[in-house]
């Protein structure tokens, strides 16, 4: 198993938004995001399935080697929260991926990946 | 509201940015020296794309009560820094049940040579 420990930070949320290209301020700005019903500002889904990526491909033998990657975007992320994403081969190269906050909360569910061996 | 499935919009060209791409693999705590990220197809696939989508009035998507609910990236190559790759979106559905509409938005990339690089597939729920 593959494993990666992320505690997320504004500054990590903020530089995903200009290299990513999301500048919703749901991300940005906490009295935005509050005005909207959030906590504050979240980290991007596709920030979580970046990361998620990165362990998948470690599991994979190295980026090139994935060819599919696949998350359902089920827990909002804080800046603050840890969580912890990692990656078991299921065999026939199918990647098994878990993404569980500090709370014990899955918050990437039916993660799952392929690559080429 | 009417619904668009199978409306499909113009294609978008995007250069593989080395710079971007240093940028964006930090930001996931990835190698830069690794090449690109995988998914940094939400950049050039999905990213060239949605905001086509979210724009387009007849789509009438209301971006204040979107979720971004599931996305998949399914790649045929990744793409190398400097090249210049193609990409085209198209609403693969478009439901709606229980005060929610399920708009499923698919990007398909190319190479120069019109071989595909990567396929998109977002599954977007707007409130309604």
């Amino acid at each position: 198993m593959t494993e990666r420990r992320v505690t997320f930070t504004r500054e990590q949320i903020a530089a995903y938004a200009e290299a990513g290209g999301d500048h919703n301020p749901i991300h940005l700005d906490d009295e935005f995001a509050r005005s909207v019903g959030l906590p504050g500002v979240i980290a991007h889904g596709l920030l979580q399935m970046g990361i998620l990526g990165t362990v998948a491909a470690d599991a994979a033998g190295g980026p090139g080697h994935l060819t599919r990657l696949f998350v359902r975007f089920a827990g909002m992320v804080l800046p603050g929260d840890t969580v912890t994403f990692t990656a078991t081969p299921d065999g026939d190269g199918k990647l098994g991926l878990s993404a569980i906050n500090q709370k014990g909360e899955t918050v990437l569910t039916k993660a799952t990946a392929d690559y080429l061996p | 509201m009417a619904a668009i499935a199978g409306k499909t919009y113009p294609a978008v060209q995007m250069e593989i940015d080395p710079d971007r791409v240093a940028e964006f693999a930090r930001a996931i705590g990835a190698d830069p020296a690794e090449g690109v990220p995988p998914t940094y197809a939400a950049v050039y696939s999905l990213g060239v794309t949605a905001p086509q989508l979210f724009g387009d009035e007849e789509a009438a998507i209301d971006f204040a009560r979107l979720l971004h609910a599931e996305q998949e990236f399914e790649w045929s190559r990744h793409p190398r820094v400097g090249e210049t790759v193609t990409s085209t979106g198209r609403v693969a559905s478009d439901t709606s049940r229980r005060g929610m509409r399920f708009v499923s938005f698919e990007s398909e990339t190319t190479d120069a040579s019109g071989d595909p690089v990567c396929r998109s597939r977002a599954l977007f729920i707007i409130r309604t």
